[in-house]
C-alpha cells in the first residue's frame, strides 16, 4: 500500500551519536546471550517496556526489515545470539547486528588468534594501548581462550593537525592515503589475524575503504565505534534517508513540529516551523518519534515537572518531590525510564489512561519504560516500536 | 614500627589556612611538614565561590572583619597576583533591598578602610548589561575572583622550595602525646598503604571545619560549627565583575565570575558533619530564584553543577538558635597550652580565604611563642610563587596559550578537554609532576571536566592518554575513569533539568551505551588507590621507551604542586 509519508526532523537525530550497531538486548540486567530466548522473560519482568508494543515477532520483523532496507551496509546477525564486540575502552559489548565493516569484530567464537589494534597518532578518540590492554583482560562470555591483542599507532600521512572524524573518513576514501596507512600498519602485523581500527573508514565509499584495507593488510579489518560523532551511525542515517526517498517519502530537514490541532479525539494537523515560516501539515496519522531527554522529546523543568513539549502528553516518571536519581551514576536512575505511556498498539495515553488521539502513535526513545543505554536496546526499541506502530497504522487504514 | 619523620612544625590540614601556615612558617625558617587526609584544597578551600572579598560585604555587620578583608585584599593583589582575576565588584540596591541599608553601607566603608565609589545605576548597567535594570544605587568595590587551588599549590610549592614536606592523602589517625604535650601525629599513607609517625615540636590544627575532630584526638574541645554553603556554577560569565546585593547578607546574593563560568552563592545552614554538605534541590532552586533579583534570567541559565562547602565557624556563644549568618567570619587562634594546659598544639578556626595570609601570620606567631622563638613574618612582602603569566589572571590567558602552542607545534597536540582548552601535552606534564594523581586531582590542576559536558568527552581521553604514557596501568585507568564519572555525577544530580539534563543523558549514552562502562571487568572490582608500579621493561604500552616518544610534551611548564610521597 502506498502511503504519503512526511518526516519532520530538526536535525540528524541520534544515529550519528550512536555506534552503528543494532542493539536489541544485552543486559536484563544479567548478561544476555540470546535476545530471542531472553525477551519473553524480560518482558514478563518489565511489563511497561516498549518492546511489549512490538512483541518478539515485531522485533524479528523489524530486524529483517533493517537488514533488507540497509542491505548496502551489509548488516548481519539477528536475535538468536548476541555478538561481543570491543568498545574503545577494550570491554566487550553485546549487540545483535553488525554492519559489514564490523562483522569480524564479533569475538564470540575464538574468531582471531591475535588482534592488532591500530590507531592514528593525534586522533583523540581512539587509544589503541588501552583498548588492547583491556581486551587482553576480557574473556568472551561464551568461554574460549583469552583474547590476544596488541597496540600500534601510526602517523597520519600528511597534515596531522585537526584530526577530526569527518576529515579522516573523507581522506581515507583516497587510495593513496589508504596505501600509506596500510604500509605503516603492516610492520606491526606479525601473526595477527585481524586489525581493529577506529570507526573512520569512509563515509559514502566505506565498502571500498574497508575491502581495500583488508586486501592490503591481508587480514580481517574491523571498525571500533567510540565517542560521537559516529561514522557508522551516520552511514546508517544516510542509508535510511535514501530508503525513505526511494519509497516516495519526504524528509523536511531543519524543521520543527511546534504544535498540533486535535479535534474530536483526532489529530488533524501539525504545525511545523521551518525557515521562520509556520506551515500546517494535515495528516491521517501522526507518529511521535521525538526521542528522550537527550533529544528533547521529553523535558524536565527545574521544579521536577516532566513534560512532553510538543503535544503536552502526560509523562510517566518520577513526579515532583520523588527522588529522580541515584547517588551513584551507575546506580538505578528512576528518571532514565521516564517517557510517554501508550496503549498496547503504541498510542500515547492521556491522564485518564485513554488514547490521547485515535490517530497518534509514538515510537522510540520518547516511550517510557526502557533504559536503552543500560539494557543495550536503543536501536532495537527504535526499530521494533517503529515497525509495530507503522503496522498498526497500515492495518488500521486498510 | 611505623616509619618516622621529624620536624619543628606539623601542620594538619592542606586547605588555604594550612598551606598558608606552611608557607609562612617555612619563610620564617621553620622545618615544616604539611599533611592532609586528601589532596590539597579539597575541603572548604576547593568548595567555595572563589570570591576575594573587598570587605564591603561585612562593613555594616562586622567592621573589624571587613577591615581585615580590605587590607588582605590589597596584600594579595601584590603577593599573589596570578591567582587573582581583577574583576572588580559591584554592590547594587535591587528593588527588593532597603535603600536605608545602602546609606549605612556607604557610611561604614571608610571606617573599615574599604575603598568604595558610588556610580550611577546607568554606569553600572553599562558595565554589566545583564544587571537588573531596576537597581536604584550601585557601588564599585575591589572584589576579585581567586583561584584557590592555584593559591594553595603556590603556598605549598613555595614552602617545599624552602624545605617543607607536603604529604597529601595522609589522614591523621592519632595525635602523639607525652603527658600534657602534643608531640606529633600518627598518619596513614593512603597511597603507600602504610603508617607513618611525624614527631614535631609544635602541631598546628588547621583542620578548619574538621578542626573540632582533630582537637578531639587530643581530648580537647573546640566548638567548630560547620556552616554549609551551597554554590551553583552556570554556563558562561553572566557578569564580568563580582555582583553583590547591597543588603544585610542572604542566600544567593553573590555572583562571581570564575574562569569561563559564573558561580552563584550561597546559603548558610548549620550541619553536624562537615562532610555532609550535599546540596538539596530546594536549596538550589531557592538560590537561583534569589539570583534573579541581581541578574534577571539567572534562574533560567544553564546550571552545570552544584556543590556544597563547610565554613569553619566558631560561635562566640554556643547553643541552639544562634543565627548562623551572625557568627563572625573573623578567625581565632587557640594556644591550647594557655586554655587547656596542653602544650605543643595551636588551633586556627574561623576566618575565610580572603584573610588566609593574616590567619597564617597570627597562627605562626602563636607557634613561635610555643617554641620560644622570635621570628618575623615575611608573607606580606614576599610574592607567593603562583604559576602563570605575570600580572593578574585574565580570562583570555588560556586561549592565548593555546594559540601560542598552535603556532609553534606541528599540530599533533590535540585538545583533550575542549570545554576548558586543555591540550594533551599539558595533561601529561601535570600528570608526570604529580605521580599517583587520579583524574579529580588533575581536574583541580587543569580544570578538565569542569565545562558544559562535565567530562562526557574528556574523561575517556584523559584516562587513555595517561595509560598510553605509562602513567597508569589498564586496570587503574578504568578505575580512575569510573571514580571521576561518579564524582562528576554528584555535582550534576541536583541540576538535572533543561539543557544540562540533555547533556547528562548524552553522557549516559556515551559512557554506558557506547563504552559499556558498567560492565568492564574492573568495574565491579575493588578500586585501588595505589599508584601504578613502573612498567618493568621501561617501555610504555605502545612499546616505546618511556620518556622519549613525547619530547614535545615536556615543553609546557606545569604548575607547581604537592610533592609525591616520600
Amino acid at each position: 500500500m502506498k502511503v504519503d509519508a512526511l518526516v519532520i526532523a530538526t536535525g540528524e537525530g541520534s544515529l550519528p551519536l550512536a555506534t552503528g550497531t543494532i542493539d536489541v538486548l544485552g543486559y536484563s540486567p544479567g548478561l544476555v546471550s540470546s535476545p530471542f530466548e531472553a525477551l519473553p522473560t524480560f518482558l514478563h519482568a518489565n511489563p511497561e517496556h516498549p518492546y511489549r508494543i512490538a512483541g518478539i515477532d515485531g522485533v524479528e520483523h523489524a530486524l529483517a526489515w533493517l537488514a533488507e532496507t540497509a542491505e548496502s551496509l551489509g548488516y548481519q546477525g539477528g536475535l538468536v545470539r548476541n555478538r561481543w564486540v570491543p568498545t574503545v575502552l577494550g570491554g566487550l559489548r553485546p549487540t545483535s547486528m553488525l554492519p559489514r565493516s564490523m562483522v569480524s569484530a564479533d569475538l564470540h567464537a575464538n574468531a582471531h588468534a591475535e588482534i592488532v589494534v591500530a590507531g592514528i597518532r593525534g586522533y583523540r578518540d581512539f587509544h589503541p594501548a588501552l583498548l588492547a590492554a583491556n581486551l587482553s583482560l576480557a574473556t568472551p562470555p561464551s568461554g574460549g581462550r583469552t583474547i590476544r591483542a596488541r597496540a600500534t599507532e601510526v602517523e597520519w600521512p600528511g597534515n596531522s593537525s585537526d584530526l577530526v572524524p569527518f576529515r579522516l573518513a573523507r581522506r581515507l576514501e583516497e587510495a593513496a592515503v589508504r596505501r600509506e596507512i596500510a604500509n605503516r600498519i603492516r610492520p606491526s602485523l606479525g601473526g595477527a589475524t585481524a586489525v581493529a581500527m577506529p570507526a573512520l573508514l569512509g563515509r559514502e565509499r566505506w565498502d571500498e575503504v574497508h575491502r581495500d584495507l583488508e586486501g592490503r593488510l591481508e587480514r580481517d579489518v574491523f571498525e571500533v565505534p567510540g565517542l560521537p560523532p559516529s561514522l557508522p551511525g551516520l552511514r546508517l542515517s544516510d542509508c535510511l534517508r535514501r530508503a525513505l526517498r526511494r519509497a516516495g517519502g519526504r524528509l523536511l530537514l531543519g524543521s520543527s513540529a511546534v504544535s498540533a490541532t486535535r479535534v474530536d479525539g483526532e489529530v488533524r494537523s501539525v504545525t511545523v516551523t521551518q525557515a521562520a515560516r509556520h506551515t500546517e501539515v494535515k495528516a491521517g496519522f501522526v507518529i511521535l518519534a521525538t526521542g528522550g531527554f537527550a533529544a528533547g522529546g521529553i523535558a524536565r523543568d527545574r521544579d521536577g515537572t516532566l513534560r512532553e513539549p510538543l503535544l503536552g502528553l502526560p509523562v510517566h516518571g518520577p513526579q515532583v518531590g520523588a527522588e529522580p536519581t541515584s547517588p551513584r551514576f551507575l546506580g538505578s536512575q528512576p528518571l532514565d525510564r521516564a517517557g510517554v505511556r501508550t496503549d498496547p498498539t503504541g498510542r500515547p495515553l492521556d491522564t485518564a489512561g485513554e488514547p490521547w488521539a485515535r490517530n497518534l502513535y509514538a515510537a522510540g526513545a520518547v516511550l517510557a519504560g526502557a533504559v536503552p543505554w543500560r539494557e543495550k536496546s536503543g536501536e532495537g526499541v527504535a526499530l521494533a516500536t517503529a515497525w509495530a506502530v507503522t503496522g498498526a497504522i497500515l492495518g488500521g487504514a486498510q | 614500627m611505623p616509619d618516622a619523620l621529624d620536624c619543628e612544625l606539623l601542620v594538619i590540614g592542606g586547605g588555604s589556612t594550612g598551606a598558608g601556615v606552611a608557607w609562612d612558617a617555612a619563610l620564617r625558617g621553620l622545618q615544616v611538614i604539611l599533611v592532609d587526609r586528601s589532596d590539597l584544597a579539597t575541603g572548604t578551600t576547593g568548595r567555595f565561590h572563589g570570591l576575594l572579598h573587598s570587605g564591603a560585604r561585612y562593613v555594616v555587620r562586622d567592621p573589624a572583619g571587613a577591615r581585615d578583608c580590605a587590607r588582605e585584599n590589597a596584600v594579595l593583589r601584590r603577593v599573589a597576583a596570578p591567582a587573582l582575576e581583577d574583576t572588580g565588584g559591584l554592590f547594587v540596591t535591587t528593588p527588593l533591598d532597603d535603600v536605608e541599608y545602602s546609606n549605612h553601607f556607604l557610611a561604614a566603608c571608610p571606617a573599615a578602610e574599604v575603598p568604595v565609589e558610588e556610580i550611577p545605576p546607568a554606569e553600572a548597567l553599562r558595565r554589566e548589561p545583564r544587571l537588573n535594570p531596576a537597581i536604584r544605587r550601585a557601588f564599585s568595590v575591589r572584589d576579585a575572583s581567586v583561584d584557590s587551588w592555584k593559591l594553595v599549590w603556590a603556598c605549598a610549592g613555595g614552602a617545599r622550595e624552602l624545605g617543607a614536606r607536603i604529604l597529601p592523602y595522609h589522614p591523621v589517625l592519632a595525635l602523639l602525646r607525652d603527658g600534657s604535650r602534643v608531640t606529633g601525629a600518627r598518619l596513614r599513607d593512603l597511597r603507600g598503604d602504610r603508617e607513618l609517625e611525624v614527631r614535631a615540636e609544635c602541631v598546628v590544627n588547621a583542620g578548619g571545619a574538621w578542626g573540632g575532630r582533630i582537637a578531639g584526638l587530643a581530648g580537647l574541645h573546640v566548638g567548630v560549627r560547620p556552616g554549609k554553603g551551597v554554590m551553583v556554577a552556570v554556563n558562561h560569565r553572566l557578569a564580568g565583575a563580582v555582583v553583590n546585593r547591597c543588603h544585610l547578607t542572604g542566600d544567593g546574593d553573590i555572583v562571581v565570575p570564575s574562569h569561563s563560568v559564573s558561580i552563584i552563592g550561597t546559603t548558610d545552614t548549620a550541619v553536624e558533619d562537615p562532610d555532609d554538605v550535599e546540596p538539596t534541590a530546594a536549596e538550589v532552586a531557592a538560590m537561583l530564584d534569589a539570583g534573579d533579583a541581581l541578574l534577571p534570567g539567572l534562574s533560567r541559565a544553564r546550571a552545570l553543577r552544584v556543590w556544597g562547602g563547610a565554613r569553619p565557624l566558631l560561635p562566640r556563644a554556643e547553643g541552639p538558635g544562634i543565627d548562623h549568618r551572625a557568627i563572625s567570619r573573623s578567625h581565632s587562634v587557640i594556644r591550647h597550652s594557655q586554655v587547656d594546659g596542653m602544650a605543643g598544639l595551636v588551633t586556627i578556626v574561623g576566618g575565610k580565604l580572603t584573610t588566609f595570609r593574616l590567619m597564617a601570620e597570627d597562627t605562626v606567631d602563636a607557634v613561635c611563642q610555643e617554641l620560644g622563638t622570635d621570628r618575623r613574618c615575611a608573607t606580606a612582602e614576599t610574592p607567593i610563587p603562583v604559576d602563570g603569566p605575570h600580572g593578574h589572571h585574565r580570562l583570555s590567558h588560556r586561549a592565548e596559550a593555546f594559540e601560542h602552542r598552535l603556532e609553534r607545534s606541528d599540530g599533533t597536540d590535540p585538545l583533550v578537554c575542549e570545554c576548558e582548552m586543555v591540550p594533551r601535552s599539558e595533561l601529561l606534564a601535570a600528570a608526570r609532576t604529580h605521580p599517583g594523581s587520579d583524574l579529580d586531582d588533575l581536574r583541580r590542576l587543569l580544570r578538565i571536566g569542569m565545562g558544559p559536558c562535565q567530562g562526557g568527552f574528556c574523561t575517556f581521553r584523559t584516562a587513555a592518554i595517561l595509560h598510553e604514557a605509562g602513567l597508569l596501568d589498564a586496570t587503574r585507568a578504568v578505575s580512575v575513569l569510573l571514580s571521576f564519572v561518579e564524582e562528576r555525577w554528584k555535582g550534576q544530580r541536583s541540576v538535572l533539568w533543561g539543557q544540562q539534563l540533555r547533556q547528562s543523558h548524552l553522557d549516559e549514552w556515551i559512557f554506558q551505551g557506547s563504552l559499556d562502562l558498567e560492565h568492564l571487568p574492573e568495574t565491579s572490582a575493588p578500586q585501588s588507590t595505589r599508584a601504578q608500579e613502573p612498567l618493568p621493561n621501561g617501555r610504555d604500552p605502545l612499546g616505546r621507551p618511556l620518556g622519549t616518544a613525547t619530547a614535545q610534551d615536556d615543553r609546557i611548564a606545569s604548575p607547581p604542586g604537592p610533592e609525591p610521597e616520600p
